[in-house]
């Protein structure tokens, strides 16, 4: 690690001891459930581990064992320390399986997720039928998170850990297999696997597992057949094991097989069987599907290994080239990907698409990756954005044809913007953001949407082949300089703009050079037909040049093309126009080829005329005349039938002087998923403390009415709830308080057997057993609490009104535990800042993920004298930071939160200053006044369905309504950025407040609680999703050419620096350079328009609005798919709901199956209502049929929704009470 | 040939959008030259008129225009100049496989075979030429010798234009009560019943017997069984011990159907063991309604017209038989829903469907509808593919579609209805609720291959779909139209694509087949539909054969 790096982390651990250190001196006053912070700190994986486990000795053995061999090699090797009782200290010989098991999954998955504590509940040793002994693993739901691969190997673990214990194999009873087999496809039906094995499949595992897969029940549905077995005990499907088996053993099969091998205890020949694809399959077509099945398994092996075990949902397809199917058809043409139509599945009502699948006038695809851009993003112009009618934003999610499935966008002004025709006539290129709003209410057309920038590491992530590259600027300089230009000399001077040059430039570098014509004056050629481009020829011929403020061609009435205004050449390119006849077809030729021109009733004028003039054959002779050079005749076969003649970008080159290429022959079609999120985390309803009031409080939950109430007894302000029962261990006096109503000594929960009476001492492990009875112990009890009497207390020992804060809302019940309830202070401090308490005690803020590799420090609101102070030196160039708008390389633990974060950030620290000085009698610690006093300053950042927080600092603040971090800070918490959030805690509240007696003793409650936190990110520890970003300034020529073969991204891989390049160097946290910069991180709308729209019906009408406007959209297909995947699922499933519905009793809550017979509640005799309404069924029936006809949507369409209009009347309407029509009266 | 000109007349006058009487068919194909005549009636009848009666007939031969010399071409040429369809161009080879086919794979299941003597008598009877006649007409009868004043055709319980819920929490209660009422009604003989407020004070020990809807079944740890009754007044948990001998019982169980238990309570008298268990089911002593005469009707159901599987030739060749002396006696047809495939029935249906216009699939419905002897009664039932509501009861075809299939004159009504038929009650029932019984009760006692076992649990239940909740859909009405409040003397339904019939106490349950080929969806849950099977009844005997067309 290079020295600067050692001391951009020492000087986060420093802030943090800092922090430990205030926090430890606050938590010892023993007001807390604990007297001691309960976030430990792990310094890299082996940490994380050890810390997520609880269990000692690990994290030293994974070092040890880390540099000798793989992640997964080391979880076999800890199998045989847990086995000798050389790590953790198991008495019996399940508690050493589990212990092995639980560390193998932690280890593979870096020990971040919750899977290794939540997702394996314990493990028994049960006897087989003929008296020998097994191993059973018992699975939990959140397994899931583990992934295949290491739900599969735990497996594999418990199996080895089976062996050298010499317990023997399980051996599964008929009934058992046959058990596994229903419950599987059982499952698959309720919750879907993303492998659903066959009967056969489940059964052949079933028979063969040496262990037993065993779990808890997860769904209500109940298995028919196999029911009450004696070694299950439960009859509904167990969620755990079913995913074990089908995503785990039998979808990773190849992978377990890999270490099976290498192991001499464990051995399970029957894989194979699994791998060939021989089961479930009739004998007659085994072998045929063979193959088939094999490519399944590696093909979904690669999607596995390559992606995000958590996010990864079924198996990638590959889109291959067309080039052979061309050939094989005889259509000639260049090779192309196949439009895939995947993402427009599931089209939801009020989410936009921008582009039909590789629909011309979509983006087009630039390869490069701007600062901003990283793992599942996307770059869009900011002018688009504003032009889709604001429904894109920093952040939105998009649904994507290609690479990925989803990304989250981001602007990046540095690339092309959209194209659009006005309601004046005028076909303009749109650049500028603030051009687009000003046009946007006379946009008639969006004739294309501009480009669309993804970098080619997203390529290699999906492995996805490379789409025919964009012939753009990068790519062009290289081929200007091999063809021997002196681009370094034109670089350099100043009159030349190598990147935007005047025509008559441009022109002369395509001749002079033999080098492609520049792509700012390369049309879209390939998107107009050969017969468009003859009848535009023709127009052309017929055109004449005239004076540009000539209006309605006063000035040039005499033949155009000869005329002699035009004699010096400058004026033919920036004073005179060319002036066709407006013929529709023209119009639209040179709409799809993207010129900029004017349509007027009677004409049509180009201002930048001479390159297309000269592209379609014409010379330009001196004095601006032009003249054809070729005939019809001239154009060969082969140009004329290039592509079925659907592509003229062969004629072109036949006819123009010079090289022309394809300017966007990849267009890439999506649609809007998720949009994006700032907001703060608020339990529902919010809550400042996590103290019980029980009913008292009303529906608010409201402290203070809980305090002014009476009971029915008529005692004011008391409530009798389940709290945890504690014991000061100084006076023995018990209380509910964390410290001693006596003699404020902190008290200790208080554990005594119901049965015997006697006083039991948790365990090392945090169990609490009375061996006696043989129970678990445990020691809420219920308990009269004055909460009159606690407020008071409360408010008196932080010196605060009732006035501070318009209203204290607490919880009903505890539901940890040892149900503890969090001393009334801090809510009464987090009502007075306005924050809400998260279920662990923190506050929190949700952020859509976004990555930045560079950042400005204008753009984030801070000054280079900030960054400087925060160990900011140079530039990326090296040149030292002096100005606020120099660009600087991110470190991968800074942040940059949203303006709605960083208020609400102040509103935390003031919270937390004023618990440090009002109730904990310490000096405050973070004293801020405005959002720039928390830069510096250090935050968690953690994702849902993990355990474990990482440290972060904030570097600034954005507009936009994300959180830009380093993209190895979001793979560090597991994220990728396609749309993803995550949340962000200050980090002193979290060492504060956070407390694990406060974590729902339900399954799943210790996910998405910071259990350990990460103080460094290991750039080798973090989801290996992030390595394959590349990390250039410019992509390769080579890498251009490559893409229009589309070959496989690995084939170029190594002529461009990847993260994984660097990983273990000295590099690996710097040098992660962008090919594409943009102006600011935060360009474009804010708010996408889906949230800012009111209603569903506003949203809808804004999107087949937008659809209609888009070129490279077919808005009847979108108003088919919004009816056909929203509006008819919505209407048949409500339909269907209705006529088989649950009903509630309105007073009490009761839930029936079926309405009862006595009409009124059995529970409560109260009033029992439907739980599905009339209303709720038929709210979309009349906006589906007026969207069905007015977007001429097919009969089949219409005539589904006339079927289901007859049957929602037939349902809710009286044959013998319909509303009397005009007939009936005659 | 002479078979088949009746056949070929009725195509002929189809194509050209008639219907046509029997007698009228007869009447034309007794004729010397019946392409000349048929073209001569066509040009004598009425633009508007649907259906050519025999009056017309006469009426066009007494046209000089007839005794004009006639045509050298002949009868099957001129129909074939005709014919623009490829169907009939392969009618006459088709049609001879059928005559074959109906001999060949006569009964193939049942040992009854009275359908077939006496379809040989009339043959002998009525010969071909022209001979009685109805009195209403005063025409000559046709081959088939039917009498329509010796009909009768009644229609119960169906819910067509009496559609009254709105879909309130009410209507809801109040049909599960109109179900408890009617079904109880059943039971209350039967034990001495209590209401469930009335157990729930009784004291422990001693002997109750209650009559509820089942409201919950359970397993117990022990393995027994807890079903929870509910009647009007509240439930009462009652144990079935699972080593008593109607413990089995359990198993057919569903849920919301009405049984009767007696037993005894428990010492804190907070559940009853229960000692025995009835069901409202069909007396074994019934003995069911038979016609005074020799009739028949054809029960079909499953048609799916639309559907690329439809099978058009069995269906062709079905209606041809129809034409046919054999099946002179068959004078109704009842079908028992799914006339066409339908419309959005499953996700991406459009791309399965022949025809994915929904009226069009009701148009060439009812072109199939007239290959059959006009003289016919017809009636049908809505079934699930078809374009009415899911929910059950479904009303009838809306006056559009009527309108559609007007042609034929077919009786339209609910499903399920209960449909008398010169006095012998058939209950039409298009079959859903069949899914779920299937898959709740154990193989033995429900299977697709064995249709007919799981309607008799409906029948044992009295009920044609008594879970709620589950596959089934329940709109609510004033009444529980699905309780069979009398007994049925056959259960004809359909929806399984599978063949079975079999007697429950003397009440015969028919499923009847399909005439739609094994679907993608069907192979990758392998059913093998049966295809293309009519089962006939004898309304004199209530023997049924089964005829092959596929």
């Amino acid at each position: 690690m290079r020295a600067e790096d050692e001391r951009y982390f020492e000087r986060i651990e420093s802030r943090l001891d800092e922090a430990f250190d205030r926090a430890e001196r606050a938590k010892g006053m023993g007001y807390d459930p604990e007297p001691e912070v309960e976030i430990p700190v792990a310094k890299d994986m082996a940490d994380r581990v050890e810390n997520i486990l609880g269990i000692s000795g690990v994290a030293a053995r994974v070092r040890e064992l880390e540099g000798e061999m793989s992640r997964e090699e080391a979880a076999l090797e800890l199998v045989t320390d847990f086995v000798e009782g050389t790590v953790g200290d198991y008495e019996g010989r399940a508690g050493k399986v589990e212990g092995a098991v639980r560390t193998a999954v932690a280890l593979l998955t870096e020990g971040v997720v919750a899977a290794p504590i939540e997702g394996i509940d314990r493990v028994e040793i049960l006897e087989n039928d003929d008296g020998s002994e097994f191993v059973n693993v018992y699975y939990a739901g959140p397994i899931r998170s583990a992934g295949g691969t290491a739900q599969a190997l735990s497996v594999l673990v418990a199996d080895y850990a089976r062996s050298l214990l010499g317990i023997e194999e399980y051996n599964a009873r008929t009934i058992e297999t046959e058990r596994y087999a229903e419950e599987i496809s059982l499952y698959d039906k309720e919750t879907g696997l993303q492998y659903s094995p066959k009967d056969k499949e489940t059964k052949f595992i079933a028979e063969h597992m040496p262990i037993m897969l065993d779990g808890e029940a997860t769904g209500d549905e109940e298995v028919s057949g196999f029911r009450d077995l004696e070694r299950v005990d439960t009859n509904s499907a167990r969620g755990g094991m079913c995913l074990v088996l089908a995503e785990g053993i039998a979808l990773k099969a190849p992978k377990i097989q890999r270490y099976t091998r290498g192991l001499d205890e464990v051995d399970w020949p029957w894989l194979q069987d699994l791998i060939d694809g021989t089961i479930g399959k009739d004998e007659a077509d085994a072998e045929a599907d063979a193959d088939a099945a094999d490519a399944d398994t590696e093909a979904a092996d690669a999607s596995e290994s390559g992606g995000d075990e958590e996010h990864g949902d079924g198996t990638e397809e590959m889109e291959s080239g067309d080039d052979e199917d061309d050939a094989l058809d005889g259509r000639t043409g260049p090779p192309r990907l196949d439009p895939s139509t995947k993402f427009l599945r599931d089209l939801i009502a009020g989410r936009p698409v921008f582009g039909h699948p590789s629909a011309e006038g979509g983006f087009r695809l630039r390869y490069g990756r701007a600062r901003n851009h990283g793992f599942a993003t996307a770059g869009v112009h900011p002018a688009t954005m504003h032009l889709v009618d604001d429904f894109l934003a920093t952040g939105t999610q998009i649904k994507t044809e290609r690479p990925g499935k989803a990304a989250g966008v981001i602007p990046v002004d540095s690339i092309e913007g959209p194209t659009v025709r006005l309601a004046n006539g005028d076909v303009r290129r749109i650049d500028d953001p603030e051009e687009a709003l000003e046009v946007r209410n006379g946009v008639e057309k969006i004739l294309d949407l501009g480009e669309y920038l993804v970098n080619f590491g997203e390529f290699v992530e999906n492995n996805h082949p490379l789409a025919p590259a964009s012939y753009v600027y990068e790519w062009w300089v290289q081929d200007f300089e091999a063809a021997g230009a002196p681009v370094q000399a034109l670089g350099d001077d100043p009159a030349v703009d190598l990147e935007h040059p005047t025509p008559a430039e441009a022109e002369e570098w395509a001749t002079d050079y033999d080098c492609p014509l520049h792509p700012d004056y390369t049309y879209l050629w390939h998107d107009v037909s050969v017969a468009q481009f003859e009848e535009l020829a023709d127009a052309v011929a017929n055109g004449r040049v005239v004076g540009a403020e000539a209006d309605g061609g006063l000035a040039g009435t005499d033949g155009s093309a000869e005329r002699a205004e035009t004699s010096d050449g400058a004026a033919a390119d920036g004073h005179y126009v060319l002036e066709l006849v407006n013929a529709e077809t023209v119009a639209e030729t040179l709409e799809n080829l993207l010129v900029e021109h004017t349509q007027r009733e009677e004409t049509i004028r180009i201002p930048e005329w001479r390159l297309p003039v000269r592209s379609l054959g014409f010379e330009i002779g001196e004095g601006g005349s032009i003249g054809r050079t070729w005939d019809p005749a001239d154009l060969s076969p082969a140009a004329r039938e290039w592509d079925a003649g659907d592509s003229a970008i062969k004629a072109v080159n036949e006819v123009a002087p010079f090289e022309v290429r394809e300017r966007a022959p990849t267009r890439i079609g999506n649609r809007m998923g998720r949009p994006e999120k700032s907001e703060s985390r608020d339990l529902s309803p919010a809550v400042h403390t996590l103290f019980p009031i029980g009913e008292a409080g009303g529906s608010q939950r409201d402290v203070g009415e809980a305090a002014r109430g009476r009971d029915e007894q008529g005692r004011r302000g008391v409530v009798d709830v389940r709290v945890g029962d504690r014991v000061c261990p100084d006076c023995d006096a018990h209380t509910y308080r964390t410290t001693c109503p006596d003699c404020g000594t902190h008290t200790e929960p208080y554990y005594e057997c119901e049965e015997c009476n006697q006083v039991i001492e948790p365990d090392e492990a945090g169990r609490v057993h009375c061996d006696r009875c043989d129970r678990d112990v445990t020691s809420p009890d219920w308990f009269s609490i004055d909460i009159g009497e606690e407020y008071r207390r409360a408010l008196e020992a932080v010196g605060e009104r009732e006035s501070a804060y318009e209203i204290l809302k607490g919880v009903k019940g505890l539901t940890s535990a040892d149900k503890t309830p969090e001393p009334m202070e801090k809510g009464v401090l987090r009502a007075k800042n306005g924050v809400t308490s998260f279920k662990d005690g923190t506050v929190r803020y949700d952020m859509t993920d976004l990555p930045v590799t560079s950042v400005r420090p204008s753009e984030l609101d801070v000054t280079a004298a900030d960054f400087r102070e925060l160990g900011y030196e140079t530039d990326i160039d090296g040149e030292p930071l002096k100005f606020d708008d120099q660009l600087v390389e991110l470190k991968v633990q800074d942040i940059v939160l949203s303006d709605g974060a960083a208020e609400h950030m102040l509103k935390t620290a003031d919270f937390v200053d004023d618990l440090l000085e009002q109730y904990y009698g310490l000096p405050p610690f973070y004293e801020v006044e405005e959002r720039e006093d928390l830069v510096g300053e250090l935050v968690f950042g953690m994702a849902p369905h993990t355990s474990a927080a990482v440290v972060g600092r904030v570097v600034g603040f954005t507009s936009a309504a994300v959180g830009y971090a380093h993209p190895y800070f979001h793979a560090a918490k597991r994220r990728n950025c396609d749309g993803d959030e995550d949340c962000v805690m200050l980090l002193m509240d979290g060492l504060l407040n956070f407390s694990k007696q406060y974590l729902p003793d339900k399954r799943g409650g210790q996910m998405d609680a910071p259990l350990v936190m990460s103080s460094r990110i290991d750039p080798s520890e973090i989801d290996d999703e992030a390595h394959n970003m590349d990390i250039v300034r410019q992509y390769p020529r080579e890498f251009y050419e490559a893409t229009l073969e589309l070959d496989d991204p690995e084939t170029v891989e190594d002529l461009i620096q990847l993260g994984e390049d660097t990983l273990g160097t000295d590099e690996e946290y710097r040098g992660f350079d962008h090919t594409h910069d943009t102006t600011d991180i935060a360009l474009g709308p804010d708010l996408s328009a889906y949230k800012t729209l009111g209603s569903m019906m506003d949203k809808m009408d804004a999107q087949l609005a937008l659809s209609r406007k888009l070129r490279a959209v077919d808005e009847t297909d979108v108003a088919e798919r919004v009816i056909e995947y929203h509006f008819l699922p919505d209407l048949i499933g409500n339909l269907r709901a209705f006529s088989r519905q649950e009903t509630r009793c309105l007073d009490c809550g009761e839930k029936y199956r079926r309405m009862p017979l006595t009409g009124d509640c059995r529970e409560c005799g109260g009033r029992v209502n439907l739980t599905v309404h009339q209303g709720s069924v038929n709210k979309y029936m009349d906006t589906a049929i007026h969207v069905a006809e007015e977007f001429g949507c097919r009969e089949y369409t219409k005539q589904r929704l006339e079927v289901l209009e007859k049957s929602l009347e037939s349902v809710f309407e009286n044959d013998k009470n319909k509303q009397s029509g005009f007939a009936d009266f005659m | 040939m002479p078979l088949e000109t009746p056949v070929r007349i009725v195509r002929e006058l189809a194509a050209r959008g008639y219907n046509a009487e029997q007698a009228a068919v007869t009447l034309i194909a007794s004729t010397e030259r019946p392409g000349r005549t048929l073209e001569r009636v066509v040009e004598h009848v009425d633009d508007a008129a649907l259906r050519i009666t025999a009056g017309d007939v006469r009426g066009a031969l007494g046209d000089p225009a007839v005794e004009d010399p006639p045509v050298s071409t002949g009868e099957p040429a001129s129909n074939r100049t005709t014919e623009d369809d490829d169907r009939r161009d392969t009618s006459p080879e088709e049609t001879s496989e059928t005559a074959s086919g109906v001999g060949g794979e006569r009964s193939p299941r049942n040992d009854t075979d009275g359908g077939v003597d006496t379809s040989t008598s009339a043959v002998a009877g009525g010969g071909r030429t022209a001979a009685g006649g109805g009195p209403e007409h005063g025409s000559p009868a046709a081959s088939r010798t039917a009498d329509p004043s010796l009909r009768s055709l009644e229609v119960d319980g169906d819910v067509t234009g009496q559609s009254t819920g709105t879909g309130e929490y009410g209507d809801f209660v109040k049909v599960f009560r109109d179900r408890y009422e009617k079904l109880s009604k059943q039971l209350r003989g039967r034990v001495n019943h209590r209401p469930a407020t009335a157990i729930q004070s009784m004291s422990g020990g001693t002997d109750a017997a209650m009559v509820g809807l089942v409201n919950d079944i359970r397993s117990t740890k022990s393995g027994h069984w807890l079903v929870e009754l509910e009647d009007t007044t509240g439930t009462f948990p009652c144990l079935v011990m699972k080593d008593r001998e109607f413990a089995g019982f359990v198993d057919e169980l569903l849920l919301d159907e009405c049984i009767a238990v007696e037993g005894t309570l428990s010492d804190d008298a907070g559940i009853m063991f229960v000692d025995s268990m009835h069901f409202p089911d069909v007396p074994r002593t019934y003995s069911p309604n038979t016609a005074d005469r020799h009739v028949q009707a054809a029960l079909v159901s499953d048609i799916h017209v639309g559907s690329q599987e439809f099978e058009a030739d069995a269906w062709t060749r079905f209606a041809d038989w129809l034409h046919t002396e054999e099946a002179e006696r068959v004078e109704y047809l009842l079908i028992a829903g799914d006339m066409v495939e339908g419309v959005g029935v499953y996700p991406d249906q459009d791309e399965e469907l022949d025809i994915v216009d929904i009226y069009e699939q009701y148009e060439r419905f009812s072109e199939h509808l007239k290959d059959v002897p006009g003289d016919m009664e017809i009636l049908m039932i809505p079934g699930n593919h078809d374009a009415v509501r899911l929910a059950e009861p479904q009303p009838g075809f809306d006056e559009n579609l009527r309108e559609i299939m007007s042609a034929h004159d077919a009786r339209i009504t609910g499903n399920p209805s209960l449909v008398t038929v010169e006095g012998v009650r058939v209950l039409m029932y298009h079959g859903v609720s069949l899914d779920e019984v299937i898959a709740e009760l154990p193989e033995e006692k429900a299977s697709y291959d064995d249709p007919h076992k799981a309607m008799y649990q409906l029948l044992k239940k009295r009920h044609v779909a008594p879970q709620f909740g589950g596959k089934t859909r329940l709109a609510p009405e004033e009444k529980d139209y699905l309780v069979m409040e009398e007994v049925p003397d056959v259960f004809h339904t359909g929806h399984v694509h599978k063949l079975g019939w079999g007697k429950y106490h003397e009440v015969l349950a028919v499923n009847s087949g399909c005439w739609q080929a094994q679907t993608d969806f069907q192979k990758s849950v392998n059913i093998d539909p049966d295809v293309g099977y009519a089962p006939i009844l004898d309304l004199d005997t209530l023997d049924m054969t089964v005829r092959k067309f596929a």
